[in-house]
């Protein structure tokens, strides 16, 4: 319990109706997807339920986190921001800690349709930010997690690579410019909004500290909290005058397509072929989407339940199916289509491919084309058992990415076969270019059972192997599982990089009471 | 099912706050997004789908005890289920079932459920109704010129809102049932309360009792269909009370038979009603409407870790609710024009009265009733329809309250009108 001296100053910010400090309200901020793999990788028994905060706080504005943030400093309490909050990153790690849950902060402030970008609070979610964006013709960047997270969280402060990244590039590429609570209190704001109140550049004539902010992994909310953020906005290829429309009852909805859209899965025997067509399909941006998975994964992302996704398994997908790249056209023009989907016809044909829709192997319907751009489709993972988590995390070379999931199948296969993971042959990764480049996302998603203690040691134990991989074969660093223990044994292979986030930690948080949860402490790494 | 046989499902929650919203593919706008008034109004995460879950998940584990918070967590859901239509997007998870699993071990344990609620319980066992009205008062809605037939076997079942607060709604029903030529009897002063106010906030034992005897009843009486008018009615009578009493009786809901009626050519809806209206689905007519099939198998593991029910087990996802009956009555009626609002079907945002929400948290179920009538409005409709007494009291109320310049009316009262009988 938090000394009632403390509990009273916080109420005196937020007021009575928005803070608590009952254990049951704590406990849903304590319970955790993930939890269950980092406790058993602690060697703990698997649970979700982690460190439950002292309080939960839900302040209204940047003036009221502010007062939190310097009431937390004066009284030596930790606190943790979060948004949606899913994933162990969104809790609390200090067991002296409170909740800043930003749930009432979520307006979009403006949008900035001539310089294309817009400004939002945390809790405006990917799906509530592109409905409001198609009227003026834009869209944003979403990243993996869904629709219904925010992307305020993922621009400042995780990853974020999404489906549409051959198009939007990742959410550390997209961040204009931030309001940022500072661990002591102070307001910080980058970019060129300090200069001109405009947000259109994160790299001055204001201050840039993007690197120091988030860098490429992002700080996971380790390092004071954002309450607003500038994010960069992208053409939407659909006319004005069309609109986002559904109809039909779940779980088959149709969906209006857009005109000048058309849906591709160029599949190829060999991984060889495979690389050099994503390579060529990115770097001549023909697609808004190229995303690949493993035949099992296939199964789910045109399908709209589990048993239609094992039915779809059972009646032969897999054996049509090898290395594959779901791709999304989608033109503004006619012109535009034609000259895009030759292109695509042409490197299939050069690489010997052939379209998997066309053979009849699956068939997205127009709902699925919905469930692409909104950046759906990573959900449908879940379906097999409520469940998954993924490994590795390299945002490297397409080249790299097809080694590493080269490298990975036969690992993956030892844990299936000991019947702790899903079954997809090892072949489970998930990998998208990103801004019609060179460059590629991947990651190994793989499926466990959150309730089985086997399946979640057996999870934890292929982690564990994975990150050795990583570092054995040189693949990166794992973009999900995070914090002081991981950071470190990376390195003394990555010029001892944690020391320097330590130094920035430090810095920024003089009395340690960002919780860094997922980042790293402020002290230093023991050699 | 007890709280216990939810443990594996309260456990695999992923925390992904899908349940907030509704299913995400359907979502037009920032406005009109959010789909449970529980966490829209009281903002922490316990009060979502999956946060109330998550609670369930610590007090079954004893982590947490039914504080006065936790009971507020518990009790201030309206029961509505559209977490759980959001939710079975991706996952074979069941919420809101795990709530009112919740709320049977909370009055279980002597905590639950609120005063209020215990209120009403006495005066339901008392008086047959959670009003307190006198059971000898029940029919004096019933006009002279309505016709009944005390020995047919067709039970137009009134319902306590529509019998002591919107008897307007029990007068056009029965009117309509007249001009019909459908025989029907009523339970006048001996009709029980269905026992929804009291199934709903987990005091099953009364909630059995009350089943059990009211089917005696029907069955004594020969009772072969059921008309309500109450959506909350006909959700217990044609989904609940099968789980826990068997019965063979048919039951309809006002705008199913009416819909009927239409195709049969037994009425005419022949009087202009020039209205621009927008139409409200009732949860418990709609996305909780769908019948509860009894399961029995195994999980047969298909896949490594991936399981399939043998045989298959019937899925409640809400596609099966009544949403199309009502809106092919509005059709008909000439100079009636229906503009549907964005949040409709299996995805429509509740009123706020549900779950017993109305008696113990009444700030809460007008400021829901508000939110939804905001949506009505924005329709540009000057009318809001809805097939359900409770749902309207909480509509009228909030009109009240906002000085709304819309109007409410039950689907019955508009066809009567558009019969010639109710101007």
């Amino acid at each position: 319990m938090l000394e009632k001296n403390v509990y009273d100053a916080f109420t005196d910010v937020v007021g009575k109706r928005y803070i608590s400090q009952d254990p049951a309200v704590m406990d849903t901020y304590a319970f955790q997807w993930c939890n269950e793999i980092e406790s058993a990788q602690r060697g703990e028994e698997p649970q979700r339920f982690g460190t439950r905060p002292l309080a939960v706080l839900l302040p209204e504005s940047t003036e009221q986190v502010q007062a939190i943030v310097r009431l937390c400093n004066e009284h030596d309490v930790g606190f943790k921001a979060l948004t949606t909050g899913m994933g162990p990153w969104a809790g609390v790690s200090n067991p002296r800690a409170i909740q800043i849950d930003l749930r009432r902060m979520n307006r979009i402030i403006e949008i900035d349709s001539k310089n294309m970008y817009v400004v939002i609070e945390p809790y405006v979610t990917n799906a509530q930010l592109q409905c409001e964006l198609f009227e003026y013709g834009l869209m944003h960047h979403a990243q993996g997690a869904g629709p219904q997270t925010s992307p305020l969280a993922s621009h400042t402060s995780f990853v974020g690579p999404g489906f549409t990244s051959p198009y939007t590039g990742f959410s550390g590429r997209n961040v204009l410019g931030v309001e940022w609570v500072l661990p002591d209190g102070d307001i910080l704001r980058l970019g060129s909004f300090d200069h001109n109140g405009k947000w259109f550049t994160g790299d001055g004539p204001g201050l840039s500290l993007r690197g120091i902010m988030r860098g490429w992994l992002g700080a996971y909310g380790g390092l004071g909290v954002f309450t607003k953020a500038a994010i960069r906005l992208f053409s939407w290829p659909a006319p004005k005058d069309w609109k986002w429309k559904t109809s039909g009852t779940i779980p088959e909805y149709d969906w209006d397509v857009p005109p000048y859209w058309q849906m591709y899965v160029l599949n190829f025997e060999e991984w060889e072929e495979y690389q050099k067509a994503m390579y060529e399909l990115s770097d001549r941006e023909v697609t808004m989407v190229a995303t690949t998975s493993a035949p099992e994964g296939l199964a789910a992302l045109f399908t709209n339940t589990k048993t239609e996704a094992i039915e779809s398994i059972f009646a032969g997908l897999l054996a049509k199916t090898r290395n594959y790249i779901v791709m999304l056209v989608a033109a503004h023009t006619q012109r535009e289509f034609d000259f895009r989907t030759k292109l695509v016809r042409l490197i299939m044909e050069k690489y010997g491919g052939n379209d998997l829709i066309a053979d009849g192997v699956t068939s997205p319907k127009p709902m699925h084309y919905g469930e692409t751009v909104r950046n759906m489709l990573g959900a449908h993972a879940f379906r097999f058992s409520n469940c998954f988590q993924s490994t590795h995390g390299g945002m490297d070379t397409i080249s790299m990415a097809v080694r590493l999931a080269q490298l990975n199948q036969p690992v993956k296969q030892k844990y299936i076969d000991k019947g702790v993971i899903g079954d997809d042959r090892g072949l489970g990764v998930w990998i998208t270019s990103y801004e019609s480049g060179h460059m590629a996302h991947m990651e190994t998603p793989t499926v466990y059972d959150p309730t089985d203690v086997e399946s979640c040691l057996g999870y934890a134990a292929y982690q564990d192997e994975c990150n050795q991989m990583d570092l054995d074969e040189a693949l990166g660093m794992p973009f999900f599982i995070v914090g002081d223990e991981v950071h470190n044994f990376y390195a003394d292979r990555t010029m001892n990089y944690p020391d320097w986030l330590r130094k920035i930690k430090a810095s920024f948080d003089p009395n340690g009471v960002s919780d860094p949860s997922h980042y790293v402490k402020g002290d230093k790494k023991k050699k | 099912m007890t709280l216990g046989e939810f443990e594996d499902m309260m456990d695999s929650c992923v925390r992904c706050s899908k349940c907030k919203f509704i299913p995400q593919l359907v979502i037009q706008s920032k406005r009109f997004s959010s789909i449970c008034p529980s966490i829209d109004y009281f903002n922490f995460h316990a009060y979502s789908g999956g946060g109330r879950m998550i609670a369930a998940s610590a007090y079954h584990k004893g982590r947490v005890d039914l504080t006065p918070e936790m009971l507020d967590v518990i009790y201030s859901c309206t029961n509505c289920g559209g977490c759980e239509i959001s939710c079975k997007w991706v996952y074979e998870l069941e919420p809101n079932e795990a709530i009112h699993e919740l709320r049977v071990a909370a009055v279980e344990s002597g905590a639950g459920p609120m005063p209020k609620h215990k209120k009403y319980i006495e005066l339901v066992e008392r008086n047959k109704n959670p009003y307190g009205e006198e059971p000898e008062k029940r029919p004096q809605w019933l006009t002279d010129d309505i016709a009944t037939n005390e020995s047919s076997s067709t039970l137009y079942f009134v319902g306590c809102t529509a019998s002591y607060r919107r008897e307007e709604i029990a007068v056009a029903t029965a009117k309509i049932l007249n001009a019909a030529g459908e025989d029907f009897r009523l339970m006048g002063s001996d009709e029980m309360c269905c026992g929804s106010p009291v199934y709903r906030v987990g005091d099953q034992k009364t909630a059995i009792k009350i089943m059990k005897e009211n089917i005696e009843q029907f069955k004594e009486a020969g009772i072969k269909k059921i008309i309500t008018s109450c959506s909350g009615c006909y959700n217990m009578l044609k989904v609940e009370y099968p789980r826990f009493v068997e019965h063979d009786i048919e039951v309809l809901h006002t705008s199913q038979i009416i819909e009927g009626f239409l195709e049969d050519g037994k009425i005419k809806l022949t009087e202009e009603v020039s209205l621009k209206l927008t139409y409200h689905d009732p949860c418990h007519l709609g996305r909780m409407a769908e019948p509860y099939e009894p399961w029995e198998g195994e999980k047969i593991e298909v896949l490594s870790q991936v399981y399939i029910y043998d045989p298959p087990k019937p899925e409640r996802r809400g596609s099966n609710g009544v949403y199309d009956a009502p809106r092919n009555v509005l059709k008909q009626i000439p100079g009636v024009e229906l503009v549907e609002m964005e949040r409709i079907r299996e995805y429509s945002y509740c009123c706020g009265a549900g779950g017993g929400c109305k008696s113990a948290f009444p700030a809460f179920a007008l400021w829901a009733s508000n939110e939804r009538l905001e949506e009505a409005e924005s329709t540009g409709a000057s009318t809001l329809v809805s097939a359900c007494p409770f749902c309207g009291t909480n509509f009228r109320d909030g009109i009240k309250s906002r000085g709304s310049p819309m109007e409410y009316f039950d689907l019955t009262e508009l066809v009567l009108r558009s019969m010639g009988g109710g101007k």
